[in-house]
């Protein structure tokens, strides 16, 4: 499929709707409509407005349209070595780069180089009145305005329609490797711990089935000395580490019911009537399995998190928000997108 | 000179008297300030170019205190100024004419460090570098650096989002935040953020980053803590002519090397630099870049290679590497305190703060030199090199009548060419009031309408901070500065002094 | 910061000292970091910053309230911020300029006037102190907190001052409360320096430097003990003596000002400047001891007063003198903070003097040293009443570690 602007349709799309107040369901690659609501309304495709606009090597900032797939914009930046720092997540080859910002997906590099968020620069972006709009821009430092950019990030579509996005880029670090040792999910948390305050080349460190693996990556001769420091078996195989990220491992495939728990890093595993993987240095938590959503949610709670039901039956797959803060992000919503017309109800009902 | 405060909505003024009454009611005894001796030296933060004397100052200890504070003056419609250790750049404290001032100075201690998930949390009046302090026992440290660390606190860096000489590979403080405690304006208290990676619903962290102290009043800060990279080599590097050095800085990005700070500055800045730091820099150099590696010594060491290599083919005239701990702090000193060293040069200074993308840097500062020229005023450069954040400093003299108006007006020049080559009027210093006009140049009135809304959505009434940040739509259609294309401005100056 | 002055001061010299001071402060508020009462009360008032503004005000004409008064009041002049500043404004001048202005224009209260007149009074008399200083330490135990902490428990004793016996000499200022309170200190100069082939002698008509009375905005009588110490001294520097030597670096720095606060003393400005020149502070005039002299390898915790390291520069001396002799040297957080004594600022400004005093003392004692050291008098005494290990002055140590040899 070749590059397009549908910038214009599009528009044109969200005016007629927001004159009939009529909801409309934003989809590119189609692959990020879990976790969400099921939201009513008419389809609005951004699959077809692709392509890289701007993309200067040396400057490690890209800008492309959101319905670019993630990997074709992967293919481009490894003939530079670059690529995208926060690792989104492709459950298939159509996945966008626009559908990974706006639902803030991020890979295993999270804990070490930063969440899609972080390497947000700008927006640009369609709101619920039809109006376009630009935020941030393609520089690394930007204070000027509210940094509305980031928090489209994550906003799932329902503050505006993402048209394009500019990030920054990272170097693809010298080399790589992944060292796997067996043990039990406690004592891999401890050594978790133990990493975080340690000035390591970490780039991964995630527990699944009775192994801990950590993927250690950067100039050779210090990716050897850490793997020499930290022991445990190298893996020869990292595709490990793309199928965590892809969500591809047979955890994810298998599961009927997927929760994912975001923690504080140091938090107790949380032992429910679960299969669990620990990933991001264990500050995310997956469960597999059919366990009380009231259970995982006060648990997440307890430890200070959020749970969120990626699969599985749910009305509400997020985590309710308390009313002082769900009023005010219905006062933000009102900002953008007046008449709900924009993935109405897909966080929560009431957005 | 009593400079009136720009774009202010007109407050209820209400009865100084009775009001500072009340407040004094809410207050231990020496927290409420209301005399002319007492409010004078409140009426600027770091940028004394702007200055307003607030109805009263307050200074709580705790935060229901804050709270009695924010839900007097809600139900008496008066404005209320947040200040964190006053260093701000934009003015973005500068206190309003029918308001309160109120200051967190007070709020300034660290709660927790967790040295295990690599944490503090900490009062927003802690500074800065108070924070590395308590971390450091852990080996641990707190990224973000801007030069004015060892004085500014936490609360105003979160308000500014405040950058620093390492954010190229750290981040800045929205990256490096984790959770917020604030107040809204009629009080209510939120978190925004928490201890794990995310948090449920649209992300307010990352919007509180940043937006001056519009939102909401900071009562709590949780920042991530980074291990201290065990090795850290500083390489210092002079050129001919600060294009090339630029040119040289533009190499060393593409060849996918992220040092951990890339700052240049001109031949102005190193000789005021050196005067005060005596920090050993080549005074007869046009330019000088400081690049600092970190890392293990593995890494540092290739890197270094690489860099020095790097720049030798881009003519650097001098290398020189740290040759310990001592001399790389001496050279980073000049870095860190150019600014009020330039002090020094001139009677005053205008600082400016556009960011543009890396590859413009040699173009950038060519038109920098042209305009300097032309308006007869100096500029001195003193910059964050590697993320495209420029410093240019202008110098002069407030006392020569026209003098500031032509500063103000070089300015903007400056920075419609950082627009005009896709770069943003402020990288790190906030637009807070200086930089009213220039907003004009960077966003559309629907833009500019939207931020209007967002503060609504906090701030029902537009109480806190009010006419900062984001300038009225009557001010840039009035200025016609709105779209500019070609970099070539009117200037009919909008009365700003 | 640009500065209108006002017509009353702007031709005067003060005036020009002033403005050319006030042009270089550009607002950035490095200064408030490292301000001792800044980091204690939270206010702009109370900071560097905001205390150069309230000068910079009443240059400008503006009318000060009572309230000026008290924040200058409550400067230690520690000078911590002249170290701090990047821009180099001289605080520690302007501040001398306010305050004379803020005494001009504010009526003190009663009890302040009486409480300063007292201490103008006694303190530089050594005669006038040691009775008080007599009593106070027997009924130390029924002092409140306050007054305690001032007074010595025992008095190191001194030990005996050697013979005049080498060529070379040196004038020591014999001082006014550290004669008193820690006669110590000087006579452990004394015999250090003559080890080294220095004779320290001095002058009886000597006596106090005057800072007391400077600080206290009493220009005048301060300027009158500086001519007299000047009659003492010149015969003395005439006749050889290489240097004014001061143990104490509080009356040490005041010394190195004669020349500049009696350079309109037609009678007495080049003398003066001929004392300023010749002014060392103990640690510049004592050699580095040969290694390892010290018998117990001793755990040392150094304060080093501000008047040593911010007014005079010469922090780090006391360090490696007692390294040189084998001390092991423990770190001090906050080492650039000011422990509050401040002369005569412990007993005026009791309260906050008393928590900077007690939050060095934490500091200091924080490794469990064996022995804290200083090198003024001010500083020692301040210190002595809250730490658990002794407090001495750095000679004293250094004289023990040496006599050996």
């Amino acid at each position: 499929m070749g590059d397009a602007d549908l910038g214009e349709q599009i528009r044109e799309r969200i005016v007629e709707a927001h004159h009939w107040g009529r909801g409309l369901r934003i989809v590119a690659g189609g692959t990020r409509e879990r976790p969400g609501r099921r939201v009513a309304g008419e389809e609005l495709s951004l699959g077809a407005h692709r392509g890289i606009l701007e993309w200067e090597p040396s400057e490690l900032v890209l800008r492309a349209r959101a319905g670019t797939p993630v990997l074709e914009i992967e293919a481009a930046l490894a003939t530079e070595r670059q690529m995208l720092g926060f690792e989104p997540p492709r459950a298939a080859e159509t996945a966008t780069i626009g559908g990974a910002v706006a639902t803030a997906q991020s890979g295993p590099r999270r804990p070490f180089a930063g969440a899609a968020r972080d390497f947000v620069l700008g927006v640009g972006c369609i709101d619920g009145t039809g109006q376009r709009l630009g935020f941030g821009g393609r520089v690394i430092k930007n204070v000027a305005g509210y940094d509305i950019s980031r928090l489209m990030c994550g906003a799932h579509g329902t503050l505006g329609v993402l048209l394009d996005v500019a990030i920054r880029l990272l170097p693809v670090p010298e080399c790589e490797q992944s060292l796997v040792r067996e043990c039990e999910p406690l004592q891999a948390m401890q050594i978790m711990n133990s990493l975080r305050s340690r000035p390591l080349p970490l780039s991964g460190a995630a527990w699944e089935a009775g192994l801990l693996r950590l993927r250690l990556e950067g100039a050779e001769s210090a990716v050897s000395r850490a793997a020499r420091e930290l022991g445990g078996d190298a893996e020869a195989d990292a595709r490990w580490w793309q199928e965590l990220r892809d969500q591809r491992l047979p955890f994810f495939r298998d599961a009927r019911s997927l929760w994912r728990v975001a923690l504080p890093p140091t938090a107790a595993p949380l032992a429910l009537d679960a299969a669990e993987l620990i990933d991001w240095c264990g500050a995310q938590r997956w469960l597999s399995g059919d366990v009380d959503a009231t259970l995982v949610r006060a648990r997440a709670a307890q430890l200070g998190g959020h749970a969120t039901l990626c699969r599985g039956a749910t009305d509400d797959p997020f985590h309710p928000l308390a009313p002082g803060m769900l009023a005010l992000q219905q006062r933000l919503k009102r900002v953008f997108d007046p008449r709900r017309v924009l993935n109405p109800g897909r966080l929560y009902r009431e957005l | 000179m009593d400079t009136p405060s720009p774009e202010q909505p007109p407050a209820a003024v209400a009865d100084a008297a009775t009001l500072c009454r009340e407040l004094r009611a809410l207050l231990p005894p020496g927290a409420v300030l209301s005399s002319p001796s007492e409010l004078a030296p409140y009426e600027c933060d770091g940028l004394s170019a702007y200055r307003q004397r607030p109805l009263a100052v307050v200074i709580p200890r705790c935060v229901e205190e804050v709270q009695a504070v924010l839900r007097l003056c809600s139900a008496r419609g008066v404005p209320v100024v947040a200040r964190g250790a006053g260093t701000g750049l934009s003015g973005g404290a500068l206190p309003h004419a029918a308001g309160v001032l109120l200051v967190m100075a007070r709020f300034d201690r660290i709660l927790s460090v967790d040295p295990a998930a690599c944490t503090a949390r900490v009062q927003p009046g802690v500074r800065n570098l108070a924070i590395s302090e308590a971390a450091a026992p852990h080996g641990l440290y707190y990224a973000p650096d801007p030069s004015s660390q060892i004085a500014c606190s936490i609360g105003g860096n979160v308000a500014e989002n405040a950058g620093g000489v390492h954010c190229l590979k750290y981040g800045l403080t929205v990256h490096n935040v984790l959770a917020a405690e604030i107040l809204l304006m009629n009080g209510e208290r939120l978190t925004l953020g928490g201890e794990g990676p995310d948090s449920p619903g649209y992300d307010l962290l990352a919007l509180l980053c940043g937006s001056e102290g519009l939102l909401g009043v900071i009562v709590e800060v949780t920042v991530r803590l980074l291990a201290r990279p065990p090795c850290a080599r500083l390489l210092l590097a002079t050129f001919d002519s600060p294009v090339r050095a630029g040119a040289a800085v533009a190499s060393i990005i593409a060849a996918g090397i992220v040092p951990a700070g890339l700052e240049m500055m001109d031949g102005l800045a190193i000789r005021a630099a050196e005067a005060f730091a005596h920090a050993g820099y080549p005074t007869d150099a046009a330019a000088l870049l400081l690049c600092e590696l970190d890392g293990t010594e593995e890494e540092c060491t290739g890197q270094l290679m690489r860099v020095e290599s790097l720049l030798r083919a881009g003519g650097a005239t001098e290398l020189r590497v740290a040759a310990d701990e001592a001399e790389r702090l001496r050279l980073w000193s000049g870095r860190k305190s150019a600014f009020p060293a330039v002090g020094r040069l001139a009677p005053d200074y205008y600082c400016m703060d556009g960011s543009i993308p890396r590859s413009r840097l040699g173009d950038v500062l060519e038109r920098i030199a042209v305009l300097s020229s032309e308006y007869g005023l100096p500029v001195a450069n003193v910059f964050h090199a590697g993320d495209g954040n420029l410093h240019p400093l202008i110098l002069y003299d407030a006392g020569k009548p026209g003098e500031l108006q032509r500063t103000e007006e070089l300015g903007e020049k400056i920075l419609a060419f950082c627009v005009e080559v896709g770069g943003t009027i402020t990288g790190e210093h906030g637009v807070g009031v200086e930089k009213l006009g220039a907003m004009c140049l960077q966003f559309g009135a629907a833009e500019l309408e939207r931020f209007h809304a967002v503060k609504e959505a906090f701030d029902p009434a537009g109480l806190l901070n009010p006419g900062k940040a984001v300038p009225t739509l009557a001010r840039c259609a009035e200025g016609r500065r709105m779209h500019v294309h070609g970099g070539e401005l009117p200037f009919p100056g909008i009365e700003r002094f | 910061m640009h500065t209108t002055l006002a017509d009353f001061i702007a031709t005067t010299a003060a005036g020009e000292e002033a403005s050319e001071i006030l042009r270089k402060c550009v607002h950035c508020g490095f200064c408030n970091a490292t301000c001792p009462t800044y980091r204690l009360l939270g206010d702009e008032l109370d900071g560097p910053r905001g205390r150069i503004y309230q000068i910079k005000e009443m240059l400008e004409g503006a009318e000060p309230a009572a309230s000026v008064l008290q924040h200058l009041d409550r400067c230690l002049g520690c000078r911590a911020c002249e170290t701090t500043c990047p821009s180099g404004v001289e605080y520690g001048k302007l501040l001398d300029t306010g305050r004379e202005l803020a005494e001009q224009r504010v009526q003190r209260g009663r009890w302040s006037q009486l409480q300063r007149r007292v201490l103008r009074w006694m303190f530089p008399f050594p005669l006038r102190i040691a009775p008080w200083l007599r009593l106070a330490m027997r009924v130390r135990p029924l002092l409140p907190r306050v007054l305690a902490a001032h007074v010595p428990p025992v008095l190191t004793p001194p030990g005996a001052w050697p013979e005049a016996r080498h060529a070379r000499r040196m004038v020591a200022l014999a001082g006014c409360v550290q004669s008193v309170a820690t006669p110590a200190t000087s006579a452990a100069a004394a015999r250090v320096l003559d080890r080294s082939g220095i004779s320290l002698v001095t002058a009886p008509a000597a006596g106090c430097c005057g800072a007391l009375s400077h600080h206290l905005a009493a220009r005048e009588e301060g300027l009158d003990f500086a001519r007299r110490n000047i009659d003492a001294w010149i015969p003395l520097l005439e006749a050889g003596a290489e240097a004014v030597v001061a143990s104490a670096s509080g009356c040490g720095l005041h010394l190195r000002d004669y020349g500049r606060l009696l350079a309109s003393d037609a009678a007495y400005a080049e003398k003066a400047a001929r004392v300023s020149a010749a002014v060392r502070d103990l640690t510049e005039v004592v050699p580095l001891p040969a290694a390892g002299a010290s018998p117990q390898r001793l755990r040392v915790a150094v304060h080093t007063p501000c008047t040593l390291q911010h007014g005079q520069h010469l922090g780090g001396r006391v360090e490696a003198l007692l390294r040189a002799t084998g001390c092991e040297l423990l770190p001090v957080a906050d080492a650039g903070t000011c422990c509050g004594s401040a002369g005569s600022y412990s007993l005026l400004q009791s309260e906050l003097s008393s928590q900077l005093g007690d939050a060095r003392a934490r500091a200091l004692q924080a490794g469990a040293p064996d022995v804290v050291v200083t090198a003024n008098v001010g500083c020692q005494l301040q210190l002595a009443g809250r730490c658990t290990a002794p407090v001495r002055h750095w000679i004293e140590v250094l004289d023990e570690a040496t006599r050996v040899l």
